[in-house]
């Protein structure tokens, strides 16, 4: 027993701050009904900026601290409710988008400032302590203990007993009423926001020290306050409270029980396990649920002709063959470019045609990177072979993430896939079937018959044949009956369900479709550079993707291009947009598309509301919508025209 | 009554709880084919309920749906909707960004392609006809064939109740279940509507259940009415029988209803 108090000791100290931070994302989910991504980016913000005031400049750290809270509690606060307003009634999706932005901002401005190496973060708290049978208590972990403690309890007392308190738990329930009972439900979000980044930022600057400084450790640790929010089902502060602890100590336990490769990847995943496991075995009615599906994202304008269609893909495709003869030395960023279109166009099926929300994309094309890898080096099997079976070992994989899809919709399917990457990125990767220990895979180019891929243009035209052949399928899928269902399911599952679809079997379909070809994507891209690391394969990738998907709009193809050009050609000749640079951008354009979107949300619904009420003839809006009128005979329901 | 009741729908003592409260108590109602059959009752009496427990969207506490003799209380909505069941939504379910084509396409689609794998990704051209002449038939029978090529998202909310009837008539369903049809449509569009409904039971003998408000329609096109109150069935007869009911006139009706109806 002894031996665990250890493990004990520091779970119940960690999870104290998870619960707390799981507090402040529960308590703003619940007033905004907005689910804040970023917010363990918040927390390793403020873990920053304290660090950048008490080390770099020198002030003491209870004053430091109390800037850090101000400056969350006050400015930051302001900007979030703000910006969480300005996305109104829009759907889980650009919520999700939104929110992922502002995690990949904040990460990637962390990254330009303070560079992406680990820091060590003195421990400001008195490092001495006592003893209980045999094993030192340090006084600081007793102090953060205290701490998170008081704030969660001084919270739930709060809201029972202040007025405002209990404004904002009926904020959550109808805000209409609570502004006609005086009380401004925008002051009550304030206050929640303001709650929320407070005990973020508590939660950041008492971790840094056990944790050291790093941004994205820091971002993607206080996301354990996620696996907190499922044990609280996303709706009790108590229950999320007592969850935090849970999580710590269970990640603190597995650190002594899975100390050895392969297993050593457990721990860091016991939040996401148990995030995974909740939304799993509960009933999803049991979970909050606000917002709309992805209706009206879907373009209601017509799809472009088909001739102007084809001039186009034409021109692009003949643009795309003369590249290698005018880019010269840049030819492997279009190669990289390709390889991203297949990627977003796989990505955009799942997201923008069927409304199905995936952050764990760079999973998949971490797949089809090993396989091809394997197949090749290891089985030494012809290229052509190992590149299809690539795409179909990613199938399976895919089939596996539709699971959690049939049971849950918009921000719990987004939860629940970021936590398949997290789990893919420690516990998957490092084993033997994938990147092995060393983390790092290689595969070599082909030679097929005259074409000696070697050469980089060579090599070039066969991974373009490629892609127009792999976006050729999905632009037939999406014009296909699949396609029309797929469609269909993103506005109402239900009508399909009760008009005999089985929609699961169609869900399945699309997760194996988009993993079929994100594995070809990781193939072509692992033979491009000959090795492969994991680093680009994390779940920052995939919310890196679907950041940029985001941002360049919600067609299939044309929002591939875009997304392929900014993501893989841009960096290319701008050498200084490094990938820290990269994620701050994209994160905070991300941002702005959101808002954006949400914007044009609003228009749209006015108009429609406008033409509702105007419209007193329906079919003689236009000439050319007028003139069937008149040959409407009797079959015309004379109701209908007035 | 007897005589009329062919195999159809049926609901033998169907409870549903949400939670602790009972929202629907030992209902049991019959909706042949060939017959109009209507649900009426106030605001929260358990009629859409009843409706979700038929079409499998929530399950009952206890008893059982009876489709066509089959017992279908376990099975899922679309195994339901396989089985014959097609129905419409009190809040209209449509593909806002799709034409009314494709939404009626739909329709005739979702029971064609059930769960096969296969045909959900791959149509051929005898599936293709198939459809387009279900869908093309429905939008006639619903007199919104000149709207065909108009999405669904500019017309209007009369217009859009019948591309939801023309869908699930595409679908070729035996017994439909309509939730509240008419709401939303003015007086004269009420009554198109209850003439397509009589057409396409004389036409294609379906049996339907309908849940509605306006009473008007409810007593001109229903040969059969249940009433529910407060979650169980308080009445049933012929809407003559439950105009005079002075059960039904104290719990729903009230009088004004009723003359207005007759009149």
């Amino acid at each position: 027993m002894s031996d665990l108090i250890p493990f004990l000791v520091t779970g119940i100290a960690s999870g104290s701050l998870y619960g707390l931070a799981g507090i402040g994302l529960v308590l703003t989910y619940r007033t905004s009904g907005v689910f804040n991504f970023g917010h363990g980016a918040l927390a390793a913000g403020a873990a920053f900026f304290f660090y950048t005031l008490h080390v770099t400049h020198g002030v003491a750290w209870p004053f430091a601290a109390f800037l850090t809270l101000l400056l969350f509690g006050g400015p930051v606060a302001w900007a979030l409710e703000r910006l969480t307003r300005s996305l109104g009634d829009v759907p889980e999706a650009v919520v999700v988008v939104a929110t992922v932005g502002l995690l990949l901002g904040i990460e990637g401005f962390l990254f330009i400032q303070y560079g992406t190496s680990l820091r060590q973060s003195p421990e400001f708290l008195p490092t001495s302590g006592f003893d209980i049978s045999g094993v030192t208590v340090t006084y600081s972990k007793v102090i953060s203990f205290a701490i998170a403690t008081a704030s969660a309890f001084g919270l739930y007392a709060f809201l029972r007993r202040h007025r405002l308190g209990v404004a904002m738990r009926a904020v959550v329930d109808n805000p209409t009423l609570v502004a006609l009972s005086a009380v401004s439900p925008r002051r009550v979000r304030l206050t929640a926001w303001s709650i929320g980044s407070m005990f973020a930022a508590l939660s950041g600057i008492l971790l840094a020290p056990t944790l050291g400084l790093d941004a994205n450790l820091l971002t993607f640790l206080v996301v354990q306050a996620f696996g907190a929010c499922a044990i609280g089902m996303f709706s009790s502060l108590p229950l999320t409270y007592l969850g935090g602890i849970t999580v710590g100590v269970a990640a603190s336990l597995a650190t002594k029980y899975f100390s050895r490769a392969p297993f050593n990847g457990v721990p860091p995943a016991v939040p996401f396990l148990v995030l995974l496991v909740v939304l799993l075995t509960v009933p999803a009615t049991r979970f909050p649920k606000r917002r709309a599906s992805l209706r009206s994202l879907i373009p209601e304008t017509k799809p472009m002709r088909r001739g102007t269609a084809a001039v186009l893909s034409g021109a692009g495709m003949v643009g795309l063959a003369i590249v290698p003869a005018v880019v010269g030395t840049h030819l492997p960023v279009w190669i990289a470019a390709l390889d991203s279109l297949i990627i977003f166009g796989s990505l955009a099926l799942l997201i923008w045609t069927s409304g199905q929300i995936s952050l764990c994309h760079a999973a998949f094309v971490a797949v089809g990177v090993t396989t091809m890898s394997h197949m090749t080096n290891g089985l030494h099997l012809p290229w052509g072979a190992a590149l299809l079976i690539s795409g179909f070992v990613a199938v399976p994989v895919g089939a596996l993430v539709a699971v959690p899809a049939i049971r849950l919709s918009g921000l719990y399917l987004a939860l629940a896939t970021l936590g398949f990457g997290v789990l893919m990125q420690f516990v998957f990767f490092p084993t033997y079937f994938m990147f092995g220990e060393t983390l790092q895979v290689s595969a070599p180019r082909p030679r097929l018959g005259f074409l000696d891929a070697t050469h980089d243009k060579q090599f070039y035209l066969l991974v373009l044949a490629i892609t127009v052949a792999c976006i050729a399928v999905m632009v037939a899928i999406a014009g296909s009956r699949l396609g029309r269902l797929l469609r269909a399911m993103a506005e109402t599952p239900t009508m399909l369900a009760t008009h005999g679809l089985g929609v699961n079997v169609t869900r399945l379909i699309v997760f194996c479709v988009s993993a079929f070809f994100a594995g070809i994507a990781g193939a072509l891209a692992v033979t491009q550079y000959g090795t492969a690391s994991t680093a680009p394969y994390g779940p920052v990738s995939s919310l890196l993707f679907v950041a940029v998907l985001a941002m360049c709009g919600t067609r299939l193809l044309r929002s591939s291009v875009l997304a392929a050009a900014l993501l893989s050609i841009v960096p290319g000749y701008l050498t200084s947009f490094d990938v820290s640079r990269q994620t701050f951008a994209f994160g905070v354009v991300a941002v702005a598309a959101a808002i954006v979107i949400a914007k044009r949300e609003v228009i749209s619904q006015m108009t429609t509301r406008f033409a509702r009420t105007s419209r007193r003839r329906p079919w003689a809006t236009s000439p050319a919508a007028a003139a069937p009128r008149a040959a409407a005979g009797s079959r015309v329901p004379a109701g209908m025209v007035r | 009554m007897s005589a009329v009741q062919t195999s159809g729908l049926e609901i033998v003592d169907v409870s549903v709880a949400y939670g602790g409260n009972k929202a629907v108590s030992n209902v049991s109602l019959h909706a042949p084919v060939r017959r109009i059959t209507g649900l009426i009752g106030h605001n929260g009496a358990g009629k859409t309920t009843t409706f979700n427990a038929c079409s499998g969207l929530l399950r009952p506490t206890t008893g059982a749906v009876r489709l066509f003799d089959k017992n279908i209380t376990g099975r899922s909505p679309s195994a339901r909707a396989r089985t014959g069941l097609g129905r419409t939504f009190q809040r209209m379910e449509l593909v806002n960004a799709m034409t009314v084509r494709a939404n009626v396409a739909l329709g005739a689609e979702c029971p064609l392609v059930g769960l096969n794998a296969i045909r959900q990704v791959f149509s051929t051209a005898s599936q293709r006809r198939a459809v387009e002449k279900a869908s093309t038939s429905a939008l006639e029978l619903c007199g919104i064939a000149l709207l065909a090529d108009r999405t669904v998202g500019t017309i209007s909310t009369g217009q859009k109740r019948l591309v939801e009837l023309a869908r699930t008539l595409a679908g070729g369903f035996r017994v439909l279940l309509l939730d509240e049809p008419s709401s939303g449509l003015d007086e004269e569009e009420t009554e198109r509507f209850g003439a397509i409904l009589q057409q396409a039971v004389a036409e294609r003998g379906l049996g339907i259940l309908i849940v509605e408000h306006d009473m008007a329609l409810v007593m001109a096109v229903c040969q059969y009415l249940y009433v529910l109150d407060f979650g169980t069935l308080i009445f049933e007869g012929t809407p003559a029988e439950v105009q005079a009911s002075e059960l039904v006139r104290a719990a729903y009706l009230g009088s004004e209803a009723v003359e207005a109806a007759v009149r």
